[in-house]
């Protein structure tokens, strides 16, 4: 079996997945669909062929990949990478089964053991790490850390030329994003165990007092329209990286985590000791929010 | 339109129990609704109604098959004895075969699930189709398939042909769950089972070696007086710089 590995790269979000072959020690082709920037970027970060698929218009990279499948399939490579990005996968979905390759989410390592191919992912939920092995190609949605990489001489781009399947953009418009919510750098948001649309001043309380823009969950906007729509976080709404993310009376739904992925800390608040959100959260209180907020006040005050 | 939605293909990780020693027991977890199959039902649905069309429901494993027939569709096929596997193209290919046993079909809709996100993607390899996955809904007006999605802010609105692969990936919990007239007809409608031989398939997993807890810090809990807690959660912040 060749260690050859290809990385498949559709986003802005690929360092991990390129520093996760890399270990593999074999030959490394980048395909990288997208602006010509990105393309020069994948080829000085390590990569030994970049490959570039350049976008017509109006034309997203996923028309590509059953033609690209055929190309990746052709140079049979052991090791498919791509992200976990909705456009990475759908480019990995059609080139691993072109390949007759495992596919095999939630991958944070990759390692060679004699003539077999180790792959750690994470499983059920990211609770336990568990080790695969398999002794033909595999394809790996990576879903570990970004990382750096250092600058490498510049790998030759080639210009890929394949056919698009009839797939096209008709329309784009901005999805309201509340101001200030994107780049704050404290968020105190709320949900369900805010009982009353009069108490939600008693969190804008708490959030003035932290200097934090206020958001809350998707019911609060959506079903009971406390809060405008703009300002719901979560996998529909916005996904926001603030240094403190402070959830109150949140269970914290894997759709609401999703769109505080990049807080660097999150505080929750929340009466119930077996909350969903105590798992992800750094720092708890569990305690009565109606209690817990005055007291919080008062200690920031002091 | 011959709509297909892929239902219950997954089990339930919150079933999973994991031991200290970070190895698995998936004893209780059955396959089950996973929590956006309810918005692939609706966007198979929207396909179906709008084309005068029918959805056919596709389940695999020892769930419940007629999750999908409570919920107004009219048949359905289960390939009840397919095991669970860490193996995504494996149980995409199951899909694929038993797709291509109930034959012509123009579109399969299935959720985009955060835990199996390679399902999806590779049944659209294995069919050969075109794919788009992260929809957050999808319809057929004036006979063309199309389906929104955001991005980066945006909401894309895109046009593809069939045949297709859709991956829907729920906003929020919209399920509605059933009541006894839609139980009582769920089980006078047609629900064929399948079996791995029926398909030509005998899917061979990886091999799991061993697991392990992942190196990270559990979160610092403050449980007692609101004051006290305050303080503490405070200092805590404090210390870390974000306060």
């Amino acid at each position: 079996m060749n260690t050859a590995s290809w990385v498949l790269i559709a986003s802005e979000a690929w360092r991990g997945a390129l520093a996760a072959v890399q270990p593999l020690g074999g030959a490394v082709t980048a395909v990288v669909v997208g602006p010509r920037g990105l393309a020069d970027d994948v080829a000085t970060a390590g990569a030994g062929e970049v490959l570039w698929l350049e976008l017509a218009d109006g034309i997203p990279a996923e028309a590509y990949a059953g033609t690209l499948a055929v190309v990746v399939a052709a140079a049979a490579p052991t090791v498919l990478v791509a992200n976990s990005d909705p456009t990475g996968r759908v480019l990995l979905g059609a080139a691993s089964a072109q390949l007759h390759a495992r596919l095999v989410p939630g991958v944070v390592g990759l390692a060679w053991d004699g003539g077999k191919v180790l792959i750690r992912r994470a499983a059920v939920g990211g609770e336990t790490i568990e080790t695969l092995a398999t002794d033909g190609p595999v394809a790996a949605i990576y879903s570990g850390d970004e990382v750096s990489l250092p600058a490498s001489a510049p790998a030759p781009v080639s210009r890929l030329d394949v056919v698009a399947a009839a797939m096209r953009l008709v329309a784009s418009e901005p999805v309201a994003v509340a101001t200030g919510l994107d780049d704050a750098e404290r968020v105190v948001s709320f949900g369900r165990g805010v009982r009353a649309k009069d108490d939600v001043a008693v969190v804008r309380g708490l959030a003035e007092a932290l200097d934090a823009e206020l958001a809350c969950s998707m019911p609060i906007a959506d079903d009971l329209g406390w809060l405008e729509k703009s300002r719901y976080v979560g996998r529909s709404g916005n996904h926001i990286k603030p240094a403190l993310y402070l959830a109150v009376g949140i269970a914290g739904a894997p759709q609401h985590m999703e769109g505080v992925r990049g807080a660097k800390v999150v505080a929750a608040i929340n009466s119930d000791p077996e909350a969903r959100i105590f798992q992800t959260a750094d720092y708890g209180i569990v305690g009565d929010l109606y209690e817990v907020i005055p007291a919080l006040i008062a200690e920031v005050h002091k | 339109m011959k709509a297909v939605v892929v239902y219950k293909w997954a089990r339930n990780a919150e079933d999973a129990m994991v031991r200290t020693d970070g190895s698995i027991d998936w004893r209780n977890a059955r396959m089950a609704a996973g929590e956006d199959d309810p918005a692939a039902l609706a966007a198979a649905k929207q396909i179906a109604a709008d084309t005068g069309g029918a959805v056919i429901g596709l389940t695999i494993g020892d769930g419940d098959a007629s999750w999908a027939l409570a919920r107004g569709v009219e048949q359905a096929f289960s390939v009840a004895d397919a095991p669970s596997l860490a193996d995504n193209g494996a149980t995409a290919a199951i899909l694929a075969a038993a797709v291509r046993y109930i034959g012509d079909v123009d579109v399969v809709v299935i959720g985009d699930s955060k835990q199996e996100p390679g399902v999806p993607v590779a049944l659209a390899g294995e069919l050969g189709w075109p794919a788009l996955v992260g929809l957050h809904s999808a319809s057929m007006p004036a006979g063309q398939l199309q389906a929104v999605r955001r991005v980066g802010g945006e909401q894309q609105t895109l046009n593809l042909a069939t045949p297709a692969v859709l991956g829907i990936s729920a906003e929020s919990d919209t399920d509605q769950v059933p009541g006894m007239k839609e139980l009582l007809a769920a089980r006078k409608r047609p629900l064929t089972k399948l079996t791995l031989s029926d398909l030509g398939t005998a899917p061979v997993d990886l091999v799991s070696i061993s697991c392990r807890k992942p190196d990270s810090t559990p979160s610092r809990v403050f449980d007692g007086e609101p004051a006290q807690a305050a303080a503490q959660l405070v200092a805590a912040l404090r210390a870390e710089g974000v306060l």
